[in-house]
């Protein structure tokens, strides 16, 4: 395994996966927003958001690794009107921060809700423009065959998609869980009850106080409500997860016939590390993912109670685990196939 | 400084006469003698190619094989694509052609070294940045030739002005291993090899994969 291309492969990997988990919450939003009163929704969606930050910026860091001269590190937006990479870079910093302040805006009630919706979409359009970025880096690449492939575009996308919707899906699967448990044991302590809503006026109180009271109001117990609509959710989630695995599957296969229908050495070389034990573990990976999302999670999703719900969770947990495994690895043949043409 | 072989606008570059190298590698040491490169790296390479198969006539089977010798440097090529990718500007194209890397911008990201077809950015992991030939920028300067020129036992590299390189020695530069030269129009002529094959037919591989 090439360790060189270690931060790489973790920083698509997870920035797609945060693209993909912002664009899941937004559509959440956008389709839900019509039903449910925005409360239920902000506790719906709140918790799954704020992980996102912690998330990518992680991925940010670590793929600093990559670099062999961190000193230099900021010289690298200089080149945006040429390289994909600077492009890269900047989308994903832009991402963050417009992200970052949306969550904040959320948290503290700041602005307008159409103002706080307007700042929630110009991320999601810098977070598709992202992965824009990321599959031109490699798919503009005309010197490596393995790259300049329709398959850059959609491996990068269907990780969006998939680890999105999964994230999504699990992040709500725990939360709701936790929330449950909580209430379970707090049985005994009449003081955890219903969050006071006067104390969630950005005027009342200090910011502790806000704080305090945000906390608490994301930790009251899961509802009957909020877990219809989490369930009726979940459903679609393993619908769309399933789907997309099966993509990959078929896309594979395509691909791999494209780069030897190829012909150059180039080609060939990629060809004969693609198809090596890897692809079956990755292919394999793709492959439980779609059959536990297709034929437990999606059949079970809104059939099962709250109060039974531990095995549902446990499934979706282990989808994402499957589908997180196999991008990973993908991603990992994705690097391996570098070979250039010429020498 | 500036003399007569760092003319602004020349666009410098390299020819190599295939049917007179024999692979002595005296480019490649003088490259590295030169620029006192840590051990992996390599700005002047001598790739050799090889391939062949069997001549039937009647019922008799003959071999026929191939192998000839390519040195290979940086090219400083028209559409540098190493600069092109290049997030951090670091790689540079003097008023004379010839590119190099600015190594008080460069990031090490390596990006170059996945784009260039020719391989000529390296990665010194000892600075943690790219390096690459500068077709001895300093020696030229001084009005000296590159140190690969001049080390060649049978003047098989010249370099010059690419117009001038080209009215002498033509416009070939497609011969295998080497890339389809459309892609980044190298500064480089090569007058081929009686087997040379061209880059697109896939008749030989590499036979030193480890050597460069």
């Amino acid at each position: 395994m090439n360790v060189h291309e270690l931060p790489m492969v973790i920083f698509t990997v997870v920035s797609q996966m945060s693209v993909g988990t912002f664009i899941t919450l937004g559509v959440i939003q956008l389709v839900l927003g019509r039903r449910h009163d925005r409360a239920t929704l902000e506790r719906i969606i709140a918790p799954v958001l704020y992980a996102i930050g912690p998330v990518l910026v992680f991925a940010l860091v670590v793929s600093l690794l990559h670099l062999g001269d961190m000193l230099n590190s900021l010289n690298v937006v200089r080149h945006w009107e040429s390289s994909w990479l600077s492009r890269e870079i900047l989308l994903g910093v832009s991402f963050a921060a417009f992200g970052f302040l949306f969550a904040l805006m959320e948290w503290f009630g700041w602005g307008s809700y159409v103002l706080r919706q307007v700042v929630a979409g110009l991320t999601a359009l810098l977070g598709i423009a992202l992965l824009v970025a990321e599959s031109m880096i490699y798919y503009t690449l005309v010197t490596v065959p393995a790259w300049n492939s329709w398959m850059v575009p959609f491996s990068f996308f269907a990780t969006a998609a998939l680890l999105g919707v999964l994230a999504v899906g699990a992040a709500l699967m725990a939360t709701t869980l936790i929330r449950a448990r909580r209430a379970e044991t707090a049985v005994a302590e009449p003081q955890q009850s219903v969050p006071d809503q006067s104390e969630t006026s950005p005027s009342g109180g200090g910011l502790m106080v806000q704080v305090r009271s945000r906390i608490r109001q994301i930790n009251a117990p899961t509802s009957a409500t909020e877990w219809k609509i989490v369930s009726a959710m979940l459903s679609w989630f393993a619908l769309i997860g399933a789907l997309v695995a099966v993509a990959i599957l078929i896309a594979y296969p395509l691909y791999l016939g494209s780069l030897a229908a190829n012909g150059s050495t180039a080609a060939m070389q990629s060809l004969e590390v693609l198809t090596g034990p890897l692809l079956w573990v990755r292919l394999a990976c793709a492959g439980v993912t779609a059959l536990i999302l297709g034929f437990f999670v999606y059949r079970k999703a809104e059939t099962t109670k709250l109060h039974r719900s531990t095995t549902l969770v446990a499934m979706v947990l282990l989808s994402l685990a499957f589908a997180f495994a196999g991008e990973f690895i993908g991603r990992m043949l994705h690097y391996e196939a570098m070979f250039r043409i010429g020498i | 400084m500036s003399s007569e072989f760092t003319q602004a606008g020349a666009g410098y570059g390299f020819f190599f006469d295939q049917t007179l190298c024999t692979g002595c590698k005296a480019c490649q040491i003088a490259c590295v003698d030169k620029h006192d490169l840590p051990l992996g790296i390599l700005w002047r390479r001598v790739v050799e190619y090889s391939g062949g198969g069997w001549r039937m006539v009647d019922n008799t089977a003959t071999p026929n094989v191939f192998t000839y010798y390519t040195s290979v440097a940086c090219n400083h090529c028209e559409s540098p694509i190493c600069m092109q990718v290049c997030p951090t500007t670091a790689m540079t194209q003097r008023e004379d052609g010839t590119v190099f890397v600015d190594q008080s911008k460069c990031v090490g990201c390596r990006y170059c070294e996945w784009a260039c077809p020719y391989g000529a950015p390296q990665f010194n992991a000892a600075v943690g940045r790219m390096s690459k030939c500068d077709l001895c920028y300093d020696y030229r300067s001084v009005g000296e030739q590159p140190a690969c020129v001049d080390a060649c036992p049978s003047r098989a590299l010249e370099f010059g002005p690419i117009a001038d390189l080209r009215a002498a020695h033509g416009t070939e530069a497609g011969i295998a291993p080497l890339p389809d030269p459309s892609v980044t129009q190298p500064h480089l002529v090569v007058k081929p090899h009686r087997d040379a094959q061209a880059w697109d037919r896939a008749t030989g591989h590499i036979a030193n994969p480890r050597e460069i």
